[in-house]
């Protein structure tokens, strides 16, 4: 008895130990010539669903973007580049209704004809006054008019009893002149109304066009008028060009009906796609042909193109038929089966260069290299996206061999990066962090307290201490890395003496205790923040203590997400708070600081408002040109950092650290490879050239190295 | 007997009622809603949100939703909000992935306990005995992340070998490679996990046996002039041994629960880090469903040891 009870225990541990013996090491592996042609990759989380159309993590769509692939995407420059499309066009069809009452300068009152000769001779005529509205001229390429029609619409609406009628609104449109532009052009109407009189367009009266049945209900007729007979209307167009004999991983052609099946995929209120604002302004999808979409808008949206960067769909693999079958097939009822909840989603099909093999939740996804890819197979075999949760574990992974690439945390960059069997590669985050202040409250109503605070904070310090260096300021809501940021905005300088000079200004003097007053107040509010992000926490006291010091009762709270958001952030419950943006390349900031947005439940809680800022931020949604964007951005860059809605802060730097013997691999004409070490490109992107990655046996030595 | 076990029944299904309404209820009372997009992120309109409240039927008063939930759990339809694979299927998947730390930690912890504690008693007071008290006493209070952590770092430095996972990455190994390469990736783990439960079992033999070894018995037993092997292991650890009968039926619901820490610090697919995962993300159904579960296993876990007692100890009649 003695005896077992000694013996079951160790012959148990020294079995568990000896397993030991049987693991392959870090150089093993790397010996392993399989091992080589795969790439891993360290994540925290699991990816959730993967299809682009409905993912909304970032964990789905990097996954995403291997296996799928988009019409478009950023080169190198972050300017679009053609991918599934190989090029495309931009124009415009602009329409007006023919104002019969609008009195024509030098014409009198015009019909439908007499409008058209006019600005056909408008056209004509060299002698132009004004050089931008010969310039809208230039870029009209045809112009006619449509006949008057009548039509009927049925609406809802609440009768007295507070009851759901249903009414009809029959319409009977006067003529209307369309007009096909070069280029997409947003002050068209404003030009033309030089021409045709300032109130041509504003005097149109669409109510007198409808008549609404039953009577009773003509209540809402200017409202409907204005709805169903737009004065003016722009609709851009997009024509996609798209590749040739590009095939989807299961051998299918790829073509325009795959395009407009995934825009229906997203519109499908059924599918729930978390996308569905981004394509809300497109008014059809229509099929040229096999190899040619055309894509019309019901109004100017510049950052419309940027959205087909969307991996797109097979439609042969999820059309109405396919889920009514899989659906039967799993026994559930087919009718309230959607794309949602199609096994699609656990195994994609794409187009792009890899292709999916093996899902296994929380442990690992693998994918296999694509040899059909259109643009050449890559180098790797294989891409492994592996779930580590815990960031200690990652870097102990990286050492053993099993992870060759993850995200690294500033503290432990600074050990990785001098390493020499690694090499570092680091760039700017699309993202800052920032003070937000309640611009409701008092004391954020005055602009001098809302700079004064800032300036009494040391950002500087900030990132040495906080962020190990990990980190630049930014002075505007624009990534850094694109021409849109204006890098001509000084930054706020930290000067507490300066702040409390402004301070005094705006009326805040040291009281009896050193607390700064006006009027008797104190100057007293709470500064906020969320559970679970060090970073955010840090800060808090960070500012806290800054602006004690310089007399200003500052109280803090810090909140758990979902209470933080809910409670305060969208009931606009809040004096101060610290916060995050994520941002993407467009530079259309509507939601975040349109002075429209400023309710509860929207994003410019902050009720930043700003006449010239809103004026900056239609236009430049609006505006296609890149240049022209560029300057209304900068402008609307320094609005921004004059007014100080937020003290900006600083945007992160990512840093990545991979094995030195992962290197670039391209094969010249003669098929001899040629290897060069990994650059980043401009703006900082490394993985760009993903593809043309490969793992060698051994650390290279290139001969720039010496 | 059959009435005690009829009573038992009935009884445990009322408690499992009560849990299930408790447990709903302390799911909901935590702030925060589930949510498959981010409220933060500027492309997600009012209008979304909207709708995916509504397809949770998070829309409805808060006792249709508990019929909703439990309709759907206890006919198997239950959907994880997260990814729209059915709860149970994922439960399952997960649970075998913990089964095996867990078999593999009672083992370890069943096993070892026992020489350990025994020992300890029959020398009291001597240095083995006090050096495994202040073992136990520091395995118990070192945090088992700290430890997990330190013994990473070591192995992994040392060794150059992988730990995280339940297997080697990136290898494809075969047959006895690749059964020897999961047993290494189960050690780490299942020894960690079975650390605070040797020291916390081990005081608790020892305790047992101190007090058997006090017996007439026992003494009688000397007194004979019995082998002291033969006093120590056959009367008085026989009669030590029964109260840690009915602590096996007790160990049952450790199977659901897992280790978060441990399973989350080495990248383990189990259930406790699915349980956590999923609360975190407010993912209702799968809180729900392992809560349910778990409730379910407590209250079989008490009806064995209930059954147990009454067959190792006939002097009790229920």
């Amino acid at each position: 008895m003695r005896w077992t009870l000694i013996a079951v225990p160790t012959l148990l541990i020294v079995f568990l130990l000896q397993s030991y013996l049987w693991v392959p090491s870090y150089e093993e592996q790397g010996e392993n010539p399989e091992r080589l042609n795969e790439f891993i990759e360290g994540s925290i989380g699991d990816a959730q669903i993967l299809n682009p159309v409905l993912s909304a993590d970032s964990a789905s769509s990097g996954i995403e973007s291997k296996v799928f692939e988009g019409l478009i995407d950023r080169d190198e420059d972050l300017r679009f580049r053609g991918r599934l499309a190989t090029h495309w066009e931009i124009f415009e069809e602009a329409y007006f209704y023919v104002n019969n009452d609008a009195w024509i300068p030098t014409l009198g009152r015009g019909d439908a004809e007499g409008v058209i000769r006019f600005l056909r001779k408008a056209m004509e005529t060299r002698k132009r006054r004004d050089d931008r509205v010969s310039r809208s001229l230039a870029n009209i390429e045809k112009i006619e008019a449509l006949p008057g029609r009548t039509f009927e619409v049925s609406k809802q609406e609440k009768g007295a009893g507070g009851e759901s009628v249903a009414i009809t609104i029959r319409v009977s449109a006067p003529p209307r002149i369309r007009m096909v532009l070069k280029e997409v052009d947003q002050e068209l109407f404003d030009h033309l109304s030089e021409l045709l009189g300032r109130d041509y367009f504003s005097s149109f009266d669409g109510a007198r066009f409808i008549e609404v049945h039953p009577k009773g209900f003509s209540s809402n007729r200017e409202a409907y008028g204005k709805e169903l007979l737009p004065a003016t209307a722009h609709n851009p167009v997009i024509v996609f060009h798209l590749r040739p004999n590009v095939k989807f991983h299961d051998g299918h052609i790829f073509d325009a009906y795959d395009v407009k099946f995934t825009y229906e995929a997203i519109m499908n209120r059924r599918n729930l796609s978390p996308r569905i604002a981004d394509y809300e302004p497109v008014k059809a999808v229509e099929v040229l042909d096999p190899l040619t979409v055309r894509v019309v808008y019901k109004r100017l949206y510049s950052p419309a193109l940027g959205t087909w960067g969307m991996g797109i769909l097979p439609v042969h693999l999820l059309n109405s038929k396919a889920l009514r079958q899989e659906a039967m097939h799993r026994g559930l009822d087919p009718d309230k089966f959607t794309l949602r909840q199609s096994q699609f989603n656990r195994r994609p099909l794409g187009c792009g260069p890899f292709r999916f093999r093996e899902w296994k939740s929380d442990q690992y996804i693998v994918l296999d290299r694509f040899d059909d890819y259109w643009e050449g197979p890559p180098n790797y075999k294989r891409y492994t996206f592996r779930i580590v949760p815990d960031l200690l574990t990652q870097e102990m992974e990286f050492y053993a061999g099993t992870v060759d690439g993850y995200g690294v945390q500033p503290h432990q960059v600074e050990r990785l990066s001098k390493d020499p069997a690694y090499q570092s590669f680091s760039g700017l985050s699309f993202g800052y962090t920032y003070i937000g202040y309640n611009m409701r409250r008092e004391p954020f109503k005055d602009r001098r307290v809302r700079k004064a605070l800032g300036m009494a904070i040391d950002v500087d310090k900030i990132i040495t201490y906080v962020l190990y260096g990990q980190g630049e300021k930014i002075t505007g809501p624009f990534l850094k890395q694109t021409d849109f940021y204006n890098h001509a905005i000084a930054p706020l300088p930290y000067d507490p003496e300066g702040a409390l000079r402004l301070l005094a200004i705006a009326g805040w003097k040291k009281g009896p205790k050193g607390w700064l007053q006006k009027n008797g107040k104190r100057l007293q509010f709470t500064l906020i923040t969320n559970q679970g992000n060090n970073l955010r926490k840090a800060i808090l006291s960070i500012a806290q203590d800054s602006w004690r010091k310089i007399g200003i009762d500052v109280r803090t709270d810090v909140l758990e997400w979902a209470v933080f958001i809910q409670e305060r952030v969208n009931k606009l419950d809040f004096d101060a708070l610290i916060l995050g943006w994520s941002m993407g390349i467009d530079p259309d900031l509507y939601q975040i600081w349109h002075s429209s947005q400023i309710h509860p439940n929207q994003l410019n809680f902050v009720a930043f408002r700003n006449e010239e800022a809103d004026d900056l931020i239609i236009k430049i949604r609006q505006e296609y040109d890149h240049e022209r964007q560029v300057q209304y951005c900068r402008r609307l860059h320094e609005i921004i950092a004059q007014e100080q809605p937020y003290t900006f802060l600083y945007v992160g730097k990512w840093t990545a650290i991979l094995d030195k013997r992962i290197v670039i691999k391209e094969v010249d004409p003669e098929g001899k490879p040629r290897y060069s070490r990994i650059q980043p490109t401009k703006t900082g992107n490394y993985t760009f050239y993903f593809n043309k990655w490969i793992k060698l046996p051994e650390v290279p030595r290139f001969e720039m190295e010496g | 007997m059959l009435a005690f076990i009829g009573r038992s029944a009935i009884q445990k299904i009322v408690t499992l009622f009560f849990v299930s309404i408790i447990s709903f209820l302390i799911v909901h009372l935590a702030p925060g809603e589930p949510s498959q997009i981010d409220p933060l992120n500027p492309k997600f309109t009012q209008e979304v949100l909207e709708r995916f409240r509504k397809e949770f039927h998070l829309d409805k008063p808060l006792h249709i939703q508990y019929l909703y939930y439990y309709r759907d759990l206890l006919t198997g339809k239950s959907v994880s909000w997260k990814d729209n694979r059915p709860v149970l299927k994922k439960i399952y998947e997960r649970f075998k992935n913990s089964l095996w730390l867990f078999i593999l930690g009672t083992l370890i912890t069943w096993t070892l306990s026992f020489p350990v504690g025994i020992h300890a008693a029959i020398r009291r007071g001597g240095l083995y005995d006090r050096s495994t008290t202040f073992l136990a006493y520091l395995l118990i209070s070192i945090p088992g992340f700290f430890f997990a952590y330190m013994l990473i770092i070591f192995v992994v430095t040392h060794f150059h070998v992988p730990v995280i996972g339940m297997e080697t990455f990136g290898i494809s190994s075969t047959g006895w490679y690749w059964f020897m390469d999961r047993m290494w990736h189960l050690l780490l783990p299942s020894i960690l996990g079975a650390a605070g439960g040797i020291a916390v079992l081990s005081r608790y033999v020892r305790n047992q046996m101190l007090e058997v070894e006090s017996q007439d018995y026992v003494r009688t037993a000397k007194a004979k002039g019995l082998s002291p092997d033969k006093v120590h292991y056959k009367h008085a650890l026989r009669n030590a041994l029964l109260p840690f009968v009915t602590m096996f039926g007790l160990i049952l619901p450790g199977l659901i629960g897992g280790s978060v820490i441990i399973e989350s610090i080495f990248s383990w697919p189990g259930m406790g880090r699915m349980a956590y995962e999923a609360i975190l993300a407010r993912n209702y159904p799968v809180i729900l469903a392992v809560n349910f579960i778990s409730a379910i296993l407590v209250l079989v876990g008490t009806f064995i040891s209930d059954l147990l007692y009454m067959v190792v100890d006939p002097r009790i009649r229920l």
